[in-house]
């Protein structure tokens, strides 16, 4: 057995997919994988200083100057994925139930917020939610805001107000996609035997559609909590803000590599249940595309 | 009557909705076109093209934070053309590799290339910039390059992935039967099939260069002013300017996405910029 095996070794070629391979593995590793553990690790380390040793420091400074914001992080993104989930659900309900001229056009608007980019939703809604911008001054025509006192928008509302209106069409465009898969016998038995609309949603369709949901909302939780674009064009370094806007205040005033990545550890863990979610979910994806 | 209440209800939330969804656009448009927008009016008083000819140096302006934006958009391009050249160089060797090979530790490395969408980037990018910063890539074009190319490389290695794999393993098997190399294989049967796949792939890593503002913001800050920069610096002072340039970045990414929409999974499109 083992005089087989060495001999063939020796006259065996490399295999052709090392080759293939081998240039974009190589960067994500020196490009990526290298700074993602160094990013952990350079926590441990002050990055000032010639005290080179395994410390805590950067730390207990996250914690003293910084856990209001990383509540404020949560916080923002535990309510958005929430807010996100409920209203996506309805209004992929609606399309799935709906199909009328009406429904058509809504669907078609809906796409937009998905292909814009971060960077200018995040100027639309720093001229959109500003205190003379359109939003307060179309209220103030309505009655509904005093322009003297109009909505300050540039904290939790507004940011909610921005993430929910990129996410809500881009969770839409998956939880409907998996509300296509059932097929309306279901719906029609659920009514047949007299469920209402709302026992039909809560008790047929979101289960149903359970495995979609959860993904839509895995990505959007996770993008919400490593989103630095909207966040510092909107609420930028006024208490509280995001982890993402205190890690580039630390980098850009302080060159405090150390806390900066402190705060990205923090923020990976605030992501780590949904990314182990994530990455067993495609594993487990690509597997079974192989075994087919 | 109880139907006609519910119809009309059903079209004012529906109204609502629209006006949600159209209001930010609307501000961005206004503001783009504003040629005067005295508070507290609830449209602009006076409506001009002038901030965009301003912002595209057909007409010079003395306005605080008015720059031609042509420098930065030339930048912006010539970053994103070589990043799409370089990124699909590597992609789609890879990208077929782990679509048509049995490769062991394959699992490894499909978790290198999910990783990135897993966890926030930024202290990635925090970190690459202290390494940058020691070997004098920082604030230079190569070293954004090199942050686009990881950016746009993920989904490129996913996307030519996907392509490929959709492609039967059969028609290579009968080409290689009669006489065909790997190489002549793939070049003259895998490649042709796979090309509007690899097409939406390449336009979807140059839109992700496009619209990159984080890396950028860490990498390329002070000297390198892209595009969503130049936006971003404008936005403290010139509402008009910082508006053109938005719609200028929103245009191509809307109008490009629409026509590749079919090839892309949904998940791709939510990390956008």
């Amino acid at each position: 057995m083992t005089t087989v095996h060495s001999s063939s070794w020796g006259e065996r070629k490399l295999p052709p997919y090392i080759l293939m391979l081998f240039p974009a593995v190589a960067f994500m590793v020196v490009m990526y994988l290298w700074p993602f553990i160094t990013s952990v690790a350079q926590s441990f380390f002050l990055s000032s200083g010639s005290d080179k040793s395994f410390t805590l420091a950067n730390y207990v400074k996250v914690w003293e100057l910084y856990r209001k914001d990383i509540v404020f992080t949560f916080g923002v993104t535990l309510f958005n994925t929430a807010l996100v989930g409920v209203v996506a659900v309805v209004f992929s309900v609606y399309f799935r139930l709906r199909q009328n001229r009406v429904s058509a056009l809504l669907s078609a608007i809906f796409k937009l917020p998905i292909f814009i980019p971060f960077v200018v939703v995040s100027q639309m809604m720093n001229s959109f939610l500003a205190p003379h911008g359109l939003l307060n001054t179309a209220l103030a025509q309505l009655g509904l805001v005093d322009l003297q006192r109009p909505l300050q928008l540039f904290n939790f509302a507004g940011l909610s107000f921005g993430f929910a209106w990129k996410q809500i069409p881009f969770a839409v465009l998956i939880i409907h996609g998996g509300f296509q898969m059932i097929d309306n016998s279901y719906i029609e038995a659920a009514r047949s035997i007299g469920a209402k609309l709302p026992s039909v949603i809560v008790r047929v369709l979101v289960p149903m559609n359970k495995s979609s949901i959860i993904v839509a909302l895995v990505l959007v939780y996770s993008q919400i909590i490593g989103t630095f674009t909207l966040p510092y064009m909107l609420i930028g370094g006024k208490t509280p803000t995001t982890i993402t806007v205190d890690i580039a205040h630390r980098v850009n005033y302080f060159r405090d590599f150390g806390v900066a990545n402190a705060l990205g550890v923090c923020s990976y863990i605030l992501v780590l249940a949904t990314a182990v979610y994530y990455l067993r979910s495609k594993v487990k994806e690509a597997r079974q595309e192989v075994s087919r | 009557m109880n139907k006609i209440w519910k119809k009309s209800l059903e079209l004012a939330l529906l109204v609502i909705v629209f006006l949600v969804v159209i209001g930010p656009m609307l501000s961005l448009f206004l503001w783009s076109v504003a040629q005067k927008w005295y508070w507290p009016s609830p449209l602009p008083q006076t409506y001009s093209l002038d901030y965009w000819a301003q912002a595209l140096g057909l007409k010079t302006s003395l306005a605080i934070g008015a720059v031609s934006i042509v420098g930065a958009f030339s930048l912006s391009l010539m970053i994103a053309v070589a990043t799409v050249v370089i990124a699909m160089l590597i992609a789609i060797p890879a990208g077929y590799a782990l679509a048509k090979y049995k490769i062991p530790f394959g699992t490894i490395l499909l978790f290198l290339f999910l990783l990135p969408n897993a966890f926030p980037q930024q202290p990635v990018f925090v970190n690459i910039l202290q390494t940058f910063t020691r070997i004098g890539l920082s604030g230079t074009v190569p070293g954004v390059m090199l942050i686009h190319i990881l950016v746009g490389l993920v989904y490129g290695v996913w996307i030519t992935n996907a392509t490929f794999r959709s492609i039967p393993p059969s028609l290579e098997e009968a080409a290689r039967s009669v006489g065909a190399t790997g190489f002549q294989a793939f070049y003259k049967i895998a490649l042709p099939l796979a090309a509007p796949g690899l097409f939406s792939s390449a336009v979807f890593v140059f839109l992700t260069s496009l619209d990159e503002f984080t890396g950028t913001f860490f990498i390329g800050l002070p000297f390198i002013n892209t595009l969503p920069l130049t936006l971003y610096s404008s936005s403290g002072y010139n509402m008009q300017f910082a508006s053109v340039i938005a719609l200028l970045l929103l245009i191509p990414s809307v109008v490009f996405m629409l026509l590749i929409q079919k090839v892309l999974k949904a998940e791709y499109v939510g990390g956008m910029g």
